[in-house]
Formats: C-alpha cells, structure tokens, sequence
C-alpha cells in the first residue's frame, strides 16, 4: 500500500497535470456576446 | 447592498486619466482584459459622499469615437450598447487644460450620444505657469455640462468629480453641437428609417471602419426607406462632421479659453529639439537605454543573489526538518525551485517596469517612439516595439507584457512573436558554456574570439527578430489601418504613486499568471527525473554498486554514478533516448537531448541538466566544463563537444522556443494558443535547420 508522501506526490502531481490541461486545452467558456466564427477583428 | 453609480473614464491618450482613476479609486482597483480581446480593463470601486459607492471604468484613450484601433473599438461598443453590464450611468470625460481643443472633439460627440457627460480638465496646477485663464461658467453653459477643475497630481478637484457623480441625475444630456446640418436630408431620412434608434448612434454604427467584438450591427435592420451612401460620400460626411464640431469648439474657446503667449515658450521647445534629433536624439536614447540596463543587471543582482540563496537554503532545510520521502523530496528538490524560479525573476521585472514607466510618466517615452517610428515602420514594426525588443534582451516575459501600449494589433503582434529571438539572460549560461568549450580563448587585433561570438550571437538575434518582422510584416493580412499618431505630452516629474502601482501591477500580473505555469511544470519535471518505469530505475544503486563491487571507488562517485544511471533509465532519460535519431544529425547525444527537452521549461536548466547528467556533484562551470570537455561522440568518436557541435548548439539557443513561461504569456497577451503554437514550431523548426546545417557544414 503506497505510503501517504506517494499519495501526495500523485495529488501533486494530478493538480500540476490537471490545471495545465485546464489552462491550456480545454476552451474558455464564451458569452453569446463574445467573438463569432467570423473575422471580428478581435484576437 | 445598494446600487453602484456606473462611472466611465473617457478622455484621449496622455490627458492623466489614469491619474484620475487612480486617485479616485486608490488600491480598490483590478486589472483584467476585455471578453475576447487582449486590451486591458481597469475597474474600481470609489466611495462618494452619503455612502454611496461608485464602479469606475478607466477605458482605454481614444481621441474621437471613430474608431482606429481595437482599443478605440472598446470605448465605442461600450457606449453605444446600453445593454452591456457596464454601459455608464455618467461619463466623466477627462481633458488636459493644455490641450482642451483637441480633446473636446471626444466630449462633444459623448454628448451627441446623450449621455450624462462631466468634463473634467485635468492639469490645472500648470494654468499659471502656462498664462491660461479659463470662464468656466460660460465654458459650462456652452458645452452644457458641468465642468471640475482637476489636479491629479496635486490631488485637487477629485472631490468635486465625486460630487458630480453623485449628483449625475442633474446633469444635462442634450447635445452641444448639431452635427446633422453637415447635410440635413440624410440624416432626416436615417431617423425616419429608425425612429427607435439614437440619431448620432446610427451615423455611428453606419461609419466605422472596424469590426465590433459584441455589437452587432444587424440589430439595425436595411430597409427600403433609407439608402445609404457610397464608403467615400459617408468618408467626406466624416469630415464635415469633423470640422462642423472643430467650428464650434474654437468658437466656444475663443470666448472661455485665454492663453499669454508669452509664457508659452520654454523649456521643453529646447529640449525637444534635442530629444528627436536626427543624430543626438539616438545617442542619447542608447546612452539611456545602456544606463538602464546596466543598472536592471547591477540593481537585481543583489536582491537575485539573495533570493536564490534563500531558497536553497529553504530547500535544504525542507529536506532536513520534513520526515524523509518522496513528497519532502518534491518540495525541496520541484516545489520549493520552482516558486524560487518564479521569485528570482521578480528583481528583474520590477526594475524593468520602474524605468518604463519613469519614462513613460515623464514624457520622454513619446518622444523615443517618434524618433524610432519611422524606421521600425520599413520592418513592419512601429517605434513602440522598440521597447519590447530592448527588454527582450533582459527577458521576453516583462518584454511581451510591455508590448501592451502598441495600439496596432498588427504591429503589436508582430513584436510579441519576434521579441523572444532577443538574446534574453536565460540564454546566457548556455552560451558561456558552450563558447567556453568551442571557440578557442585567443586574440584577433586584441579582440577575444569568444567575446566576440557573444556579441555575434546577440546581433543574430537582433537581425532575426527584424528579418522576421519584416517577413511578418509582408505575409499578414490586416482590416485594420495603420497610421502613426502620437502625441508629445509635456516634460513632468513621474507621479510616485503612479509608478508604484504599474510596478506592483506587472509584477503581480507574472507571478501570479506565468509563475502558475512554472510551477505546474517544475513538479512534473521533477516527477519525470524522480521516476522511471523499469526496474533498471528501481534497483539503480544494486546495479551500479554490483558493477563497481571489488573495484577502488570512492562513496561520493558511487554516488554520483548511480545518479547519472537513475537518471538515464528515468521517465526524461527515456524521452531523451527516445529523441536521439532527431538530434543525433545535429551533432547531439541523448544526454544533450534530455537537457534540451527539460531546458524547455527554461533555457537556463540546460546547464543544471548537464551536471547531473554528468554525475557532476556541483553546477560550477568549471567542473563541468571539464567533464563536457572529455565527453566522447559515439557516433564519430571524437569529441562530443566541438566546433561544430558547439555551434550548431548555439545557434539552435539562439533561435529555439525554449521558454515554456514566453509561451505562456504569448497565450495570455494574445488570448489564443493559435500564436504560441506557431512561435514553437516556426521558431523551433528554423532552429534545427540552422543548427542541422551549421553541424554538417562544419563537422
């Protein structure tokens, strides 16, 4: 059974790995308001 | 809670709105973006008389509601959309008292909009000295608003501000002027169309130039009842609109705004003229420039040499105190680094954006951006990326964020994907090593060869960041016009608080955006080199302690050996062996491939990644230098380290994305991965074919 400083790396690391994923490939959530499909101008 | 007055700060560049803003709010405000675009939201809470409370919205400078720029843009949907969360209960339209003819083009069309205006003239502590009277009572009553006379930096009129705010029910909201006499037939016909619709908010909509991000223009609908005009007839109308509100406002001015010549002239005309010479106004902008940076390095050195040893000797204390581990060995070995990898870089950042704003507050910042506008023009780039790309040779992290006063998307842009080509500090170490071992220490007319290819590779760097603009320049299409309108405010002593808050707010904005990033990367690296999936990695220390049984050898190089050899069979060690085929053409072994794949977190680790890989107790150069020295190709078998190794390592530093937090920041400042993305595999991709060519070429 791993010892509980195993466990905390993997939660450390889990929260590392997660929030990368989170800040980087899951997309933002848009308002109806925000940037279309079309060329808006905004970037 | 009780309703907040909505307040909008509206004035042109460089008339102290932000002064304003920030005498009205104090430490009450926050820095975000706008949805979908990259131009920065300041907001604020500020409390008026009667407990009452007012959000302030410092928008961005605009100097009239046609909009040239994604900036302008902000100010214009804003206000025409009075659905939007933050559409102004009152506007308070700041002037320079210097300056109040051209800046009341913008107060005279936020009228036309109907909208409770104040017009705040700022700058009146330099009335006396600059000979000007104003009749405020009549300036009132022909504007018809409400006028505050406004010191920001002697901190006089704020409360009067506040107490037009709180009285903005009162406040007049017809126009000032009666643009529709420039031809009365349309626009009879434009209301007539759209009987529901704002008059001036129509004509608005119908000539802009630019694309909204949240206003959509097909809520007004065509119809057979009005026929517009061809793009030039609405351009010309623009223009008798223009002069229609320039007629008034010197009418107006004549009556309410006396200036004495005679105390006019002064200081700044003398020092203007050698500010923006042709020849003096370089010498001394570089003789700054090379004062600034020599002090950023001499400055942050202490407090950097500080900040390290702080942290290592945290570390070791980590270490000895927590009860021994895999989880005392990620703070003390990832965590407790990479919180040290983020604060070392806060000297820096904070001593960069002090000087900018020092300059930017005093005014001298204008006249750098007009002397080198026209050059930077040829390359696609304007006299604002100077800056950026001067900084880039500290760090391109504060860089990139200080392209954030280049009003053109395009050229903007283009400075943020060039910039990290600057030969940045983290480059440094690799380069001194790496010159250390492959260029001889030998004179030419009693220049060193190695200092020499120092100075080479950060020209190298210089020239490919120009050249890429320029190609940039050459393959980007844009909607948006560019032009070069900037405006030369007076010469004035920096506003304390104002450099503190710019200061405090760049670096919180990188601690607290990158150093997240940084973070997260320092524990799986770590996670990487502290973990191996075979048993080689496992039973490292029986293995290597079996291979050595019998022979003479010391403890400390056992140790080190089996270090090397965890390493080697480590998750990164894999990847490393994993990446050799596609570095071995460039002279590399899979040593140098580890180094550089955790050197991509920052350039700077490749060194560290070195002295472990080879089994070196300490980082000193020398010591590695000398193991780097003896290590043998096994492909060629001579010298892994050579010339043309060496070089071919150098230039793939100079030219590689090899900076995870630049990366990070260029997602944030362009607000899509779409860029950083091409950055990485453009910049890194025309880094192996350099690198690729230099060692076969060489070899």
């Amino acid at each position: 059974m791993p010892d509980i400083q195993t466990i905390l790396v993997y939660a450390a690391l889990a929260i590392a790995v997660g929030f990368l994923v989170k800040k980087f490939f899951l997309p933002k959530k848009k308002t109806k308001k925000a940037c279309s499909n079309q060329d808006c101008g905004c970037h | 809670m009780s309703k907040q007055i909505k307040v909008a700060l509206i004035g042109n560049p460089n008339t102290g709105k932000t002064s304003v803003f920030n005498q009205l709010t104090g430490l009450n405000q926050k820095v975000g973006n706008y949805p979908g675009i990259t131009v920065e939201k300041k907001e604020g809470v500020c409390k008026l008389p009667r407990g009452i409370k007012a959000h302030i919205l410092d928008l961005p400078g605009t100097y009239s509601l046609n909009a040239t720029s994604l900036d302008e843009n902000v100010v214009i949907e804003l206000l025409l959309n009075k659905s939007h969360k933050d559409f102004p209960d009152v506007a308070v339209v700041i002037s320079d008292v210097e300056n109040l003819k051209r800046n009341l083009l913008l107060f005279t069309q936020i009228k036309d909009l109907k909208i409770p205006a104040i017009l705040a003239i700022n700058m009146a502590d330099r009335m006396d000295r600059k000979g000007i009277s104003l009749d405020i009572e009549l300036l009132e009553k022909k504007l018809n608003t409400k006028i505050a006379l406004v010191s920001s930096r002697k901190g006089t009129g704020i409360d009067t501000i506040k107490e037009l705010i709180l009285e903005y029910r009162k406040l007049p909201t017809e126009p000032c002027v009666n643009a529709s006499v420039i031809d009365k037939d349309y626009f009879e016909n434009l209301q007539n169309a759209f009987p529901d619709q704002e008059l001036y908010k129509l004509w608005l909509v119908i000539t802009q130039d630019v694309n909204f991000v949240q206003l959509n223009r097909h809520t007004i609908p065509d119809t057979s009842s009005f026929n517009t005009k061809s793009r030039s007839e609405l351009k010309r109308l623009q223009q008798k609109e223009a002069i229609c509100r320039y007629q008034f406002i010197n009418g107006t001015l004549k009556e309410g705004y006396k200036v004495d010549a005679g105390a006019a002239k002064g200081l700044r005309a003398s020092l203007d003229r050698v500010l923006t010479h042709k020849v003096w106004g370089y010498v001394i902008f570089f003789a700054i420039l090379l004062l600034i940076f020599q002090t950023i390095f001499n400055w942050s050195q202490y407090p950097m040499d500080y900040i390290d040893e702080l942290f290592a000797s945290f570390s070791e204390w980590a270490k000895a105190t927590l009860p021994a581990g895999v989880f005392t060995n990620l703070i003390s070995e990832g965590l407790i680094p990479g919180i040290g990898g983020i604060v070392i870089f806060i000297p820096q950042i904070a001593f960069l954006f002090l000087f900018i704003s020092l300059l930017e507050e005093s005014g001298y910042m204008s006249r750098v951006v007009f002397l080198m506008d026209k050059g930077m023009r040829r390359f696609g780039l304007s006299g604002k990326s100077v800056v950026p790309l001067i900084s880039g040779t500290a760090c391109a992290i504060p860089a990139v964020m200080a392209t954030r006063n280049i009003e053109n998307w395009k050229e903007r842009l283009i400075t943020i994907l060039v910039t990290p080509f600057m030969t940045c500090s983290a480059r440094l170490p690799v380069y001194l090593i790496i010159i250390a071992l492959v260029i001889p220490d030998k004179r030419f007319m009693g220049l060193n060869y190695q200092g020499l290819m120092l100075m080479a590779l950060y020209l190298i760097g210089f020239i490919t960041a120009v050249g890429s603009a320029y190609l940039l320049h050459k393959v980007m299409k844009t909607r948006t016009k560019s032009f070069f309108m900037v405006e030369m405010p007076n010469y004035k002593v920096p506003l304390l608080k104002n450099v503190a808050l710019t200061v405090l707010e760049k670096t919180k904005s990188f601690v607290f955006g990158a150093g997240k990033i940084i973070l997260a990367i320092s524990i799986i690296l770590w996670f990487l080199a502290s973990n191996g999936p075979s048993d080689k990695y496992a039973n490292a220390e029986e293995i290597v302690t079996e291979k050595h049984r019998g022979q003479d050898i010391s403890e400390e190089d056992l140790n080190t050996e089996i270090a090397s050899y965890q390493l080697e069979n480590s998750y990164i060690g894999i990847i490393g062996k994993a990446i050799e085929p596609a570095i071995q053409p460039l002279g590399y072994d899979w040593k140098i491939g580890i180094a550089l794949v955790s050197s991509f977190a920052a350039r700077e680790v490749f060194v560290g990644t070195l002295a472990t890989i080879y089994s070196v107790g300490s980082e000193e150069e020398s010591t590695i230098k000398n193991r780097m020295a003896a290590e043998i190709n096994p492909v060629t078998g001579g010298k892994l380290f050579n010339l043309a190794s060496g070089v071919s390592l150098l230039l793939f530093y100079a030219f590689a994305m090899q900076c995870m937090s630049t990366l990070a920041i260029v997602k944030r400042e362009t607000n899509s991965w779409k860029w950083p993305m091409a950055q990485l595999i453009l910049m890194s991709g025309f880094a192996y074919i350099v690198a690729l060519i230099a060692y076969q070429v060489l070899k």
